[in-house]
């Protein structure tokens, strides 16, 4: 099993798009797939239909009371459930916080389904926290969708401060960044492009074009790859997706 | 999770009009519609059975292309819809996908058997909530064999995971609207009871004497060395040399755990030669490993140090070509020829069969469970006493008795009870899988090492710094294999997996479990 969180300090970068599409694309290889919605905006939950309502509470999940495994609800996908948010998950640091060892909380809750998927995708809210902190520890790989702008390229380098600085915390944790919402046309954009590959040569080759038809995920509730298969942004996120595997 | 729960129908009606009021009256949405040809394929032996799982390949009717499903319990594992017209035989032929790629190694170079093939309309209809979401899937599935008998027509409701409920309320207003019958068993079977092909194929029967099953199925097994022979000789796919090893490997087992079945002179000299066969292709498979893997390891490496490896590339693939040469004169030598043809002698000489040993005429289901109980017993012995200090041979002897229980538990599988078989062999897989990527990795590891030193003696420093960069992926992938162990050990040494140990045995009179 490997655990995959996809992670900004910054809102609005496409992190959910990206968990979603992600993971349909790993499903349809057959892959055994969970995405564990962990934002109280629940959009993960809304793109798979799912109500945003969970059985035991988010609370029972991180204490332990109840297990993952019962809070599972499968998509219209095959291999590929879900873990739903509801708004009580704004409390989801103040859970943590009242647990003892809160960083190892959110491992421990995989454990208990670590046999039953070969792939798990935490759909994060943005922000550096707690809940972060417990998904650094979590996870085999941050995958950091970065819009090429100015304050997304300063939370990218925050990150990579942040990991630096914390190497107990992450341990072997990769950082996989990658461009997301890019606009070709937009000088801008090409120049943050150029200039933050040449500051992190790590960051993955693919890049997530700025696209309607992924704006079109809330409209059809679905993954672009069930609604849009073979358009150039479903394409993207496939290609990506064999990069991230390379990586792992 | 709900199992899947099944009915046949018995209103009256064709299959259109059961379907509109499927749709219209209890208003389900129709998902897909297919009209096809379609089989089911299962290796000799009914590995795909013993698992709970179906695989099965459907042509459509008119245009379209086929497609293969693997699936459990009514539940897709993974679907291609787009493979070649004729079903795969070999697991070389299955498309490629990493779940593909996992029913490759479950059937373990075995070749696939087609099953007889029907006519099928089926129809997928999905529940939904009020946010469009599907909360349970119904097939309806009518299918003639191709001489024209009718099956009766079946739908299957599937709950998905976490909509329990959901899927019984609907079940029970499906049950209102339509008149059916609950059924437990499968289209594929019934194709089979139609056709007169049971769903066990292998020849075996608990009725049998243990000397008569164990012949059998070593017979089975001597035709995939023989099937396999001329591929492993040519070595141009590496496919054939694993399926050779793999039935070679479960003969030795079999005569190592047919004392007092198999005649004690016959078996002692087989046993001895079948190690000898084992051993001269152990080489060409390790090679095989190395070259099959080395690219999917480097690519692990900075794209500069990947360059670096390409002279041990040209090692490797010489390496190999050295092992095939060796093993291929092995395998044509005056001593493989004699016991090849001994060996074929023994199999088919009834009077070697007959009262050569205490228990050979004892029923087989008696005695291969006590095999099957002993090789359980000591492998849960010794798997608790491994510890984080055990050494590595340790787990290497561990996973050899596993390899025991697991061709036990496989070979005469279907004379067992099919979901207690099912429960046992998925955690027992899991531990070997585990077990095996410890020792892959440590051999490979030291195997890569030692083909090195030929590196060692030119200046090519930056290859060896290379290689020295895949030996620690594999380390590490053997270190997180070994932390692994305690986890899957602990899944295999459960409550839930002794309880279907005791289930094993089915009565032959009622079907029922004895114990």
């Amino acid at each position: 099993m490997k655990v995959l969180a996809t992670y900004n300090i910054k809102g609005g970068v496409g992190k959910t798009a990206t968990a979603v599409n992600l993971a349909h694309v790993a499903a349809a290889e057959g892959n055994r797939v969970l995405v564990w919605d962990l934002d109280p905006q629940g959009a993960a939950t809304f793109y798979f239909r799912v109500k945003p309502k969970v059985k035991g509470g988010g609370k029972a999940i991180v204490r332990g009371s109840i297990e993952l495994g019962d809070a599972i609800k499968a998509t219209d996908f095959d291999n590929l459930d879900l873990v739903p948010a509801d708004f009580s998950y704004r409390h989801l640091d103040l859970w943590l916080d009242d647990a003892k060892k809160p960083l190892a909380r959110i491992r421990r809750a995989l454990l208990q389904v670590s046999h039953e998927y070969d792939y798990i995708f935490l759909d994060c809210p943005p922000s550096i926290s707690l809940t972060s902190e417990s998904v650094f520890r979590a996870a085999d790989a941050l995958l950091v969708p970065t819009i090429p702008t100015t304050l997304s390229l300063r939370t990218y380098e925050q990150l990579d401060r942040f990991v630096e600085e914390n190497p107990d915390m992450v341990r072997e944790l990769k950082i996989l960044g990658f461009f997301s919402m890019v606009d070709r046309h937009k000088r801008l954009h090409r120049r943050f492009m150029t200039e933050l590959r040449t500051a992190h040569p790590e960051m993955l080759e693919g890049t997530i074009p700025n696209s309607t038809d992924i704006e079109r995920m809330g409209v059809h509730r679905e993954p672009i790859g069930s609604y849009g298969k073979g358009s150039r942004a479903a394409r993207s996120y496939e290609s990506l997706w064999s990069e991230i595997q390379t990586r792992l | 999770m709900s199992k899947v729960r099944r009915y046949e129908v018995t209103a009256a009606g064709d299959f259109a009009s059961v379907l509109a009021v499927l749709t219209d009256h209890v208003g389900l949405q129709l998902v897909s519609l297919e009209e096809v040809e379609r089989s089911w394929l299962d290796t000799a032996a009914g590995t795909l059975a013993q698992t709970d799982t179906t695989l099965e390949f459907r042509t459509p009717k008119g245009e379209g292309t086929a497609s293969l499903t693997w699936a459990t319990d009514g539940r897709v594992l993974v679907h291609d819809s787009c493979v070649a017209a004729s079903a795969p035989v070999e697991a070389g032929e299955l498309p490629e996908s990493a779940a593909f790629a996992r029913l490759a190694r479950l059937i373990e170079g075995e070749s696939l058997v087609l099953g007889p093939t029907v006519h099928s309309q089926i129809a997928v209809l999905a529940c939904l909530d009020d946010e469009d979401k599907t909360t349970a899937r119904l097939v309806f599935d009518r299918s003639e064999t191709l001489e024209g008998i009718a099956l009766p027509m079946l739908l299957e409701v599937v709950p998905l995971r976490g909509y329990d409920s959901e899927a019984a309320a609907i079940e029970k207003l499906v049950r209102r609207s339509v008149a059916l019958s609950e059924s437990a068993t499968p289209m594929k079977a019934r194709v089979g009871n139609a056709t007169g092909t049971p769903a066990n194929s292998s020849g075996l029967s608990s009725e049998m004497s243990a000397a008569s099953a164990w012949r059998v199925v070593l017979q089975q097994l001597t035709k995939s060395i023989t099937d396999s022979f001329s591929g492993v000789l040519s070595g141009h796919h590496p496919e054939d040399l694993h399926a050779f090893r793999v039935a070679v490997r479960r003969i030795r087992t079999l005569l190592q755990d047919g004392g007092d079945v198999i005649d004690p002179e016959s078996r002692d000299r087989f046993r001895h030669e079948y190690r000898w066969l084992g051993d001269v292709t152990t080489p060409t498979r390790d090679a095989d490993v190395h070259l099959l893997e080395f690219p999917e390891l480097a690519a692990l490496l900075p794209q500069a140090q990947r360059d670096d490896l390409a002279p041990f590339n040209e090692i490797l693939i010489r390496h190999r070509n050295e092992c095939q040469s060796a093993m291929v004169t092995e395998l044509r030598s005056i001593r493989r020829a004699e016991f090849g043809s001994a060996w074929l002698e023994f199999l088919s000489n009834e009077d070697a069969w007959t009262g050569c040993g205490e228990l050979s005429d004892e029923p087989v289901l008696k005695v291969v469970i006590r095999r099957v109980e002993k090789a359980h017993r000591e492998l849960v012995k010794n798997g608790g006493k491994i510890t984080k200090k055990s050494p590595a041979i340790s787990l290497h002897e561990l996973r050899k008795e596993g390899k025991r229980l697991r061709y036990l538990l496989e070979c005469f599988g279907p004379l067992f009870d099919q979901e207690a078989l099912a429960t046992i062999l998925r955690p027992l897989r899991d531990l070997q899988d585990v077990l095996g990527e410890f020792q892959d990795t440590e051999v490979q590891g030291k195997a890569l090492l030692e083909l090195a030193d030929e590196l060692a003696t030119t200046d090519d420093h930056s290859a060896l710094l290379a290689i020295g960069g895949v030996v620690e992926q594999l380390a590490m992938r053997g270190s997180t294999a070994r932390n692994e162990f305690s986890k899957v050990f602990g899944r295999f040494d459960d409550r839930k997996v002794q309880r279907a140990m005791n289930r094993l045995e089915v009565t032959k009179s009622s079907g029922k479990k004895k114990r």
